[in-house]
């Protein structure tokens, strides 16, 4: 009976002991915070992850806004080539990228910037924030903001309007946190775009209060104007200069229009940038896309070894497209991603100044900067001459495959800047100046051209638009991306009142225009 | 190995000799028919010496000098003594065969004998014969069919792939559902490896694989958790309980397995080979030409898979053991695909200090390399360019020259025509991408029992399964542009799972009068350490240099991963089973388990208990004459299951390599943190019946069965808005019930003559009620390329979504403006993919010393789905597409955009515009009912009359497996899955055809 005992308190005691089970389900191989705190790493070390995921990969901008806008063009015939590029949606995942890479971890920034005592970490996590927002809201409209975090079964979204006052009161106070900071060198060693510098930041803030100023120009003048003009006022300055362009660190991984172009052999060269650059005799386009070798293929401009693809177009043989123009090789050794330009700045400038904004300058001269900008950035010469040629225009595009996806150019401008023009036609240059230049950072362009209706471009050649996603009638373009999937089950009411906040008839489609884009034809 | 096995016979042959005692009796046992009774066992009573009986019923036993008596029993027989005198040397025993299996012993959960007829829930003994009849390489496909209520799918990876065992449908929406498998009592480790997707990927195989199934003598399948409550949550799923073959006490028997089975792919879709592409990638040319058309079948080898196991036992009453090595070399349907496994098993039993102590051990070692599996899937896949292939280009010169130089880079590079991603020269593919996968499996246990007194017994087990994994997949550089980088790819994944397992028992068994008790009492700790290693691929981003598979040559932006699964789970538990006059048993028990997956939430202490009645009543009243057996069972049983490694509150990862002069950032744990987490719990009613006609000839086992489980364990995405990204939730009720049927007879049982078949049904029906009260519209899965498998309240497991049409209220289908047919705005449910009822009906048949053995597999009900047919439409290279060319239109019911009705259209238009990856889905989904003659054998069995020779037995047989189908509307075999995942079930993108094996057997006993 003894040895019963004993056997028995020896099972007992093997099954007692539980102290380890904390330990034990840790995975070793992730890091903990207590380790993060070494050499003060916890609340910085997210900031380059957040930065990188200001942009998306292929789905949310290869086979989105860069083939809407012609920037490049899509061999694959993917999903019997019926997807977004011809305005059926089947990827909408830059959503999930905002919340999941930005929004939450720089929830969790801002909160261990507070116990750990560095607010400044905060305000710059807000930056991160607006910067990253200002973008998927231009993508789908409403987005969740404000209600950020709540733990309410319904979460509403913010209407625009609200939602912009939201990010130029949040742009006052990040810019009086800097302002009053500005040798602050905390961020160094986590920031790969500016190394830590704070009055590199305040331009940033600045760039972009004006970037969302010039956006709500036509819907809301004043607001526009008195925040535009704050921008220019600001005593941080603007970025005005190469050196100063906000560019986010690709973190060791491949340029994804590189990776989608040269690696997995698909994405291509637009069309509607083929017959802009052709021409208008660009040189950029050797710094953009590559030279192809068979003079077939570009027989209608022989001297000029480019050929795009028309994005939304009639593909069926993917081979026979693949060997048109790539982007260009030089992607291969990007380390860094442009993610707001002087150039860019110069085109809203030479804008503010068409509207009559303070502090804006001269039209011309911030239209010529902007270009002069460009092409400094780009690493291309010829500049004094691209800016006098008053004769080139875009050119007709021909695919040597499928006449189906041929366009003539609706716009006429050329590059040479005239002030016997009217403001329209001014805008158009700019606009379309812009547009070059913002070459793989390409969402605001496509936010220009729904606000402005420039550059004049031809809408997809094959609209395979339908009432499961919004019609968009033939020759019309895409308005917006419809809310998540996962947002319109787990979120339906939320979603709802989003609806209803995108004004009367408003639908959840990739029809109905977003607040700034007025429909109004005219931009005076 | 070979003088290894010398060794080993020379050891078994002192064990023998030790027994040059006295004399010698020899004799035979046999039954009431006459018949030799094989494995009859001997015992001189009151003595330790023993015999067993050869296959011709024959024994020698060495006997103590005088008169004794010996106890002769055998299963299925009653046991009898008989007195040997003093000077009698033969004796001839006759079993009289027992009318029920009322004494049938049964192995239960860790391994505890019990009476059958004391089991308060269903269980299932299937023998070892059945599963290596057929020469299944894999036991699990030698047991389809052969148990009542278990659903086994085969990947069709080939031989050492792996297998899909649910045992009354699937619960879990994290976990596998799938049994646990127990060796002699010990829990074994089972992990399942990658299994391909909609975009590729290969079976990387499972735990299953490393078992030599010559050394299974039985398997009991226990179908409920009721059974296995005594492993905790490992057991909710079921348990499959295994017995290995052990050594007896007596001669030394010698058997020799051969069998040689060819696998022959039947399942190749239905192809055309008239129509060309005219220069592009999709065949839709409306001309007939005259083009190479048989490089498909031709293009897929004869498998070979020839299995030899040898295996020695013997011992004398002291001690007994066991040897065995196998040894399997199998050529796969695909060219350069090759397994070979090597399993060795040693165990051992030895009795000690007044045969008070048995000490026993089992060692198993396995290895296991495969050579490029087929995967399934779009990329790297070599069927996809084979299927698709432009009809008027030659393949005989992509097959010749499936590589090409290229100057410009001194290297050679992949010859084909087309640049889509998803398809490849198939012979680039498989010459060129390898794909290997190596295992070093050890098997290790020691047990050791202690008869402290009389009715009380100490059990104590250590086991340790330790398995080396190495997955090494290498794509050179020149082949497809989207998954493999310019320099070449390489995906290297190398860890060990290690399982501790101990144990230790008290078994207390006595009886009071009318009253028989047998308690239990016990704990356990199991310590598992998953995964524990690393893994690396560079994916696109390129190798340093091209085609050097070698860590030195990673680019410096590839993180190299360490992973680690590891869990600690304790358990105590105590049962007790009452039985009153051997005619009513009640069953109590309960376990306690502690989980180190549940740490911090407070929850990771949980108590389930489970309860159980039968009774016999055949025993209590009186019953017809014409049942001889009947017995009704009720059982009730609670399991909580623990959640995964890791859940409750996970720290950070490092999220990339970081740029050159930079460091990667950190990705922060966005999950909620979860402590108040709580185990899951299953609960499980029973009720059966067992009931024998015409003395024990038929007889018929009922089985309902009800279980529920809630809490489940629930990873959703967080709204989006929330703060995070990812958190979970206890939640959900997923209600499984289900009937199982088991009718064994012996229709004929005449000297020559006997046909013993044996039918096997059952019936799952699976319910989610509810997945979270608060969000009825939760779903577990999504669009995944055309189709959807989704979990939601109000469906079942598995439920099937597709797109289809867009039609009009009078059902015409919508034409878009270009008279393409419109895509219905949402996927909807079409079926569900597991099937209504399983049946198996099994036959063994015995002609004098001839034996056949045939059964018959079918599954009724569900629907499957053939994304591969969607792809070979939309080329136009199925046959469907020619048929549909010789007419030039397919006839339609269909409205234009413009209103008006539509009665045909063109095929290239129709094909091109629903087919492909993510097309309208419809035409596609096939019902997936199924009957097919799943096994058969035909044999002769040579009996060695002749003492001198070595030989004792032979037997020869001719075997197939899958021969044909006596029915089958899907294009493929729904039960050779490309994936034995949970998801992807039932579905088929381009993955292995389904094959029919034949072969044949030798067996030779010695």
């Amino acid at each position: 009976m003894k040895k019963i005992l004993i056997a028995s308190l020896m099972l007992i005691a093997m099954v007692s002991c539980t102290k380890d089970f904390e330990s034990t389900n840790q995975n070793p191989n992730q890091i903990s915070d207590q380790l993060l705190k070494q050499d003060f790493n916890l609340v910085g070390s997210p900031f380059s992850g957040m930065l990188l995921n200001l942009f998306g990969g292929q789905i949310e901008e290869d086979l989105c806004y860069d083939s809407w806008m012609g920037y490049m063009g899509n061999p694959s015939y993917f999903v019997n080539n019926r997807n977004n590029t011809t305005y059926f949606i089947t990827w909408n995942s830059y959503w999930g990228r905002v919340y999941g890479n930005v929004m939450s971890p720089s929830k969790q920034v801002i909160q261990l910037a507070a116990t750990n005592n560095l607010p400044l970490f905060a305000t710059w996590a807000k930056l991160i924030r607006v910067l990253s927002v200002s973008k998927l809201t231009a993508v789908h409209g409403p987005v969740i903001y404000s209600n950020y975090g709540a733990t309410t079964a319904q979460i509403n979204y913010d209407k625009e309007s609200d939602l912009y006052n939201t990010f130029f009161l949040q742009l006052d106070s990040i810019q009086a946190d800097f302002a009053a900071n500005k040798t602050y060198s905390g961020f160094a060693k986590f920031d790969p775009s500016y190394k830590g510098s704070i009055p590199a930041w305040q331009k940033v803030v600045n760039s972009l209060r004006l970037r969302l100023a010039i956006r709500l120009s036509k819907v809301a003048p004043s607001v526009a104007k008195t925040q535009g003009e704050k921008a220019l006022a600001d005593p941080a300055g603007l970025i005005n200069t190469n050196a100063e362009n906000f560019v986010v660190s690709l973190n060791g991984s491949i340029m994804p229009v590189a990776q989608i172009s040269l690696q997995w052999n698909d994405t291509r060269m637009g069309a509607i940038m083929e017959s802009f650059f052709v021409g208008m005799k660009d040189p950029r386009i050797s710094k953009f896309y590559a030279p192809i070798t068979n003079p077939a293929l570009y027989a209608d401009h022989p001297t000029v070894p480019y050929k795009g693809i028309r994005g939304g177009g009639f593909n069926d043989d993917k081979k026979a497209q693949t060997v048109f123009s790539t982007c260009s090789m030089d992607f291969n050794n990007a380390q860094t991603r442009r993610a707001f330009t002087a150039s860019e700045v110069a085109f809203l400038k030479a804008e503010a100044a068409l509207r009559g904004w303070a502090g804006a300058g001269v039209a011309k001269t911030n239209y010529e900067n902007g270009v002069k900008l460009s092409f400094e950035d780009w690493g291309v010469g010829g500049v004094d001459a691209y800016l006098a040629d008053a004769t080139s225009k875009p050119a007709d595009y021909v695919n040597p495959l499928n006449a189906q996806n041929n366009f003539k150019p609706l716009s006429t401008i050329t590059v040479a800047w005239n002030d016997a023009d009217n403001n329209e036609v001014k805008l158009e240059k700019i606009i379309t100046q812009k547009y070059f230049n913002t070459y793989t950072n390409t969402l605001e362009a496509w936010v220009d051209h729904r606000r402005t209706g420039y550059p004049k471009i031809p809408s997809v050649a094959k609209n395979d638009s339908d009432a499961t996603w919004g019609v968009i009638p033939v020759g019309d373009y895409i308005k917006r991306m419809p809310f998540i999937n996962g947002e319109r089950t787990g979120n339906t009411a939320g979603v709802a009142d989003a609806v209803s906040k995108m004004g009367a008839g408003a639908k959840d489609d990739i029809a109905t225009r977003l607040w700034w884009d007025t429909g109004v034809a005219t931009n005076f | 190995m070979k003088s290894m096995l010398l060794v080993f016979c020379s050891v078994l042959c002192m064990f023998s000799a030790t027994f040059a005692q006295t004399r010698q009796v020899t004799g035979k046992v046999t039954g009431s028919d006459n018949q030799a009774v094989a494995s009859a066992t001997i015992k001189v009573k009151g003595s330790n010496a023993a015999a067993t009986t050869n296959a011709d019923g024959t024994f020698s036993l060495k006997a103590p000098a005088g008169s004794f008596v010996i106890q002769v029993s055998s299963l299925g027989f009653a046991a009898k003594e008989v007195t040997i005198g003093a000077s009698q040397a033969t004796v001839n025993v006759s079993l009289t065969a027992q009318a029920n299996d009322l004494s049938e012993v049964v192995v239960t959960a860790l391994g505890i004998k019990r009476e059958k007829k004391s089991l308060t829930y269903a269980s299932q003994l299937v023998a070892g014969d059945e599963v290596t009849r057929a020469a299944s390489p894999n036991f699990m496909e030698g047991l389809s069919g052969k148990a009542a209520g278990i659903d086994i799918k085969v990947s069709s990876s080939g031989v050492g792939g792996s297998t899909k065992a649910v045992l009354r449908g699937a619960r879990s929406l994290q976990g596998t559902s799938e049994a646990l498998f127990v060796i002699d009592g010990v829990p074994m480790v089972n992990n399942k490896g990658g299994q391909p997707g909609s975009y590729g990927g290969n079976d990387r195989g499972d735990g299953l694989s490393s078992l030599n199934p010559a050394d299974i003598e039985s398997i009991n399948v226990l179908r409920g958790a009721n059974a296995s409550i005594l492993y905790g949550s490992q057991g909710a799923n079921g348990v499959i309980l295994i017995t290995t073959k052990k050594g007896k006490a007596g001669k030394t028997v010698v058997n020799f397995n051969s069998s040689t089975v060819f696998d022959q792919v039947t399942g190749i879709p239905d192809l055309q080979f008239d129509y060309g592409a005219g220069g592009g990638d999709k065949n839709w040319s409306k001309v007939k030409g005259n083009y190479q058309k048989d490089y498909v079948k031709d293009f897929f080898q004869t498998g070979i898979t020839a299995t030899n196991s040898v295996n020695v036992s013997g011992g004398n009453n002291q001690t007994t053991a066991y040897f065995s090595y196998s040894n399997i070399t199998a050529k796969g349907n695909l060219p350069t695909n090759t397994y070979d496994k090597n399993t060795v098993t040693l165990n051992q039993s030895t009795k000690l200090f007044n045969e008070k102590v048995t000490l026993s051990s089992n060692v198993i070692f396995a290895n296991e390399k495969s050579y490029n599996r087929p995967g399934a899937g779009y990329y790297n896949n070599p069927l996809t360019g084979l299927y698709v292939f432009a009809r008027e280009r030659d393949f005989a010169a992509y097959k010749k020259d499936y590589q090409i130089f290229d100057p410009a880079r001194n290297l050679y590079k992949q010859n084909w025509y087309s640049t889509y991603e998803f398809q490849n020269n198939p012979y680039f593919e498989v010459y060129n991408n390898s794909k290997l996968a190596t295992n070093n499996r050890v098997i290790a246990n020691v047990k050791l029992s202690y008869d402290i007194a009389k009715h009380l017994k100490f059990e104590t087990r250590g086991n340790i399964d330790y398995n080396d994994v190495l997955f090494d997949n290498r794509y050179v550089a020149g082949g497809n542009s989207v998954s493999v980088s310019s320099n070449g790819t390489w995906s290297y994944t190398k860890y060990k799972d290690q399982s501790l397992y101990t144990d230790g028992i008290f078994t207390y068994n006595n009886n009071f009068g009318d009253f028989s008790v047998t308690g239990l009492l016990g704990a356990s700790y199991t310590k598992n350490t998953f995964n524990d290693g690393m893994n690396v691929g560079n994916g696109t981003v390129a190798l340093q240099y091209p085609n050097f598979f070698s860590f030195a040559n990673m680019p410096y932006n590839v993180i190299f991963n360490q992973s680690l699964n590891r869990t600690i789970k304790e358990g105590a538990f105590a049962s007790a089973n009452i039985g009153y006059k051997e005619m009513v048993f009640l069953d109590v028990s309960a376990r306690n388990d502690w989980a180190s997956t549940l740490a911090l939430t407070g929850n990771q202490s949980y108590l389930y208990p489970a309860f159980g009645l039968s009774a016999i009543v055949s025993q209590m009243v009186e019953l017809p004459e014409v049942i001889s057996y009947l017995k009704v069972r009720a059982s009730h049983s609670e399991t909580g299951n623990e959640v995964p490694f890791n859940v409750v509150n996970p720290w950070n990862s490092i999220g990339g390599a970081g740029g050159p002069s930079g460091i990667g950032g950190i990705n922060r744990n966005t999950q909620v943190p979860f402590t108040n987490l709580k185990p899951e719990i299953i609960t499980s009613d029973e009720l059966g019946a067992e009931i024998r006609f015409l003395k024990g000839r038929l007889g018929l086992d009922f089985t309902y069965y009800n279980s529920v489980s809630t809490n489940q364990f629930l990873s959703l995405a967080a709204p989006s808005g929330s703060g995070y990204s990812s958190y979970y939730v206890n939640a959900g009720k997923i209600v499984n019930k289900g009937f199982e049927i088991t009718i064994d007879a012996e229709p004929i049982r005449t000297n020559d003559f006997k046909w013993k078949t044996n039918i096997n049904l059952s019936q799952n029906k699976n319910e989610i009620v509810e997945l979270i009260a608060s969000n009825p519209n939760y779903q577990v899965g999504g669009n995944d390329e055309g189709f959807a498998s989704i979990i939601k309240a109000g469906g079942s497991f598995n439920d099937l979504y597709i797109t289809k049409f867009s039609r009009n209220a009078g059902g015409q289908i919508n034409l878009n403006a270009n008279g393409v047919p419109v895509a219905a705005a949402t996927q909807v449910k079409v079926g569900n993919v597991n099937p209504d009822l399983i049946a198996g009906w099994n036959n063994n048949f015995t002609y004098k010393d001839f034996f056949a053995s045939v059964l018959i597999n079918g599954k009724f009900g569900g629907v499957a789905f053939s994304k591969t047919e969607a792809f070979l439409d939309s080329y136009g290279v199925s046959q469907r597409t020619a048929d549909a060319r010789v007419n030039a239109t397919i006839p339609i019911n269909a409205i234009s955009s413009t209103g008006t009705a539509v009665t045909s259209i063109d095929p290239a238009l129709y094909y091109s515009s629903i087919g492909d990856r993510n097309g309208i889905m419809e035409p596609y989904v096939f019902s997936r009912t199924n009957i097919r003659l799943g096994q058969l054998a035909l044999g002769y069995t040579l009996k060695v009359k002749n003492a001198s020779l070595p030989i004792k037995d032979a037997s020869f047989s001719l075997v197939g497996r899958n021969l044909f189908f006596f029915f089958k509307e899907a294009p493929f075999d729904p039960e050779q899955s490309m994936s034995t995942g949970n998801g992807m079930q039932s579905n088929d993108v381009f993955g292995m055809p389904s094959t029919r094996s034949v072969g044949f057997n030798i067996k030779l006993t010695f």
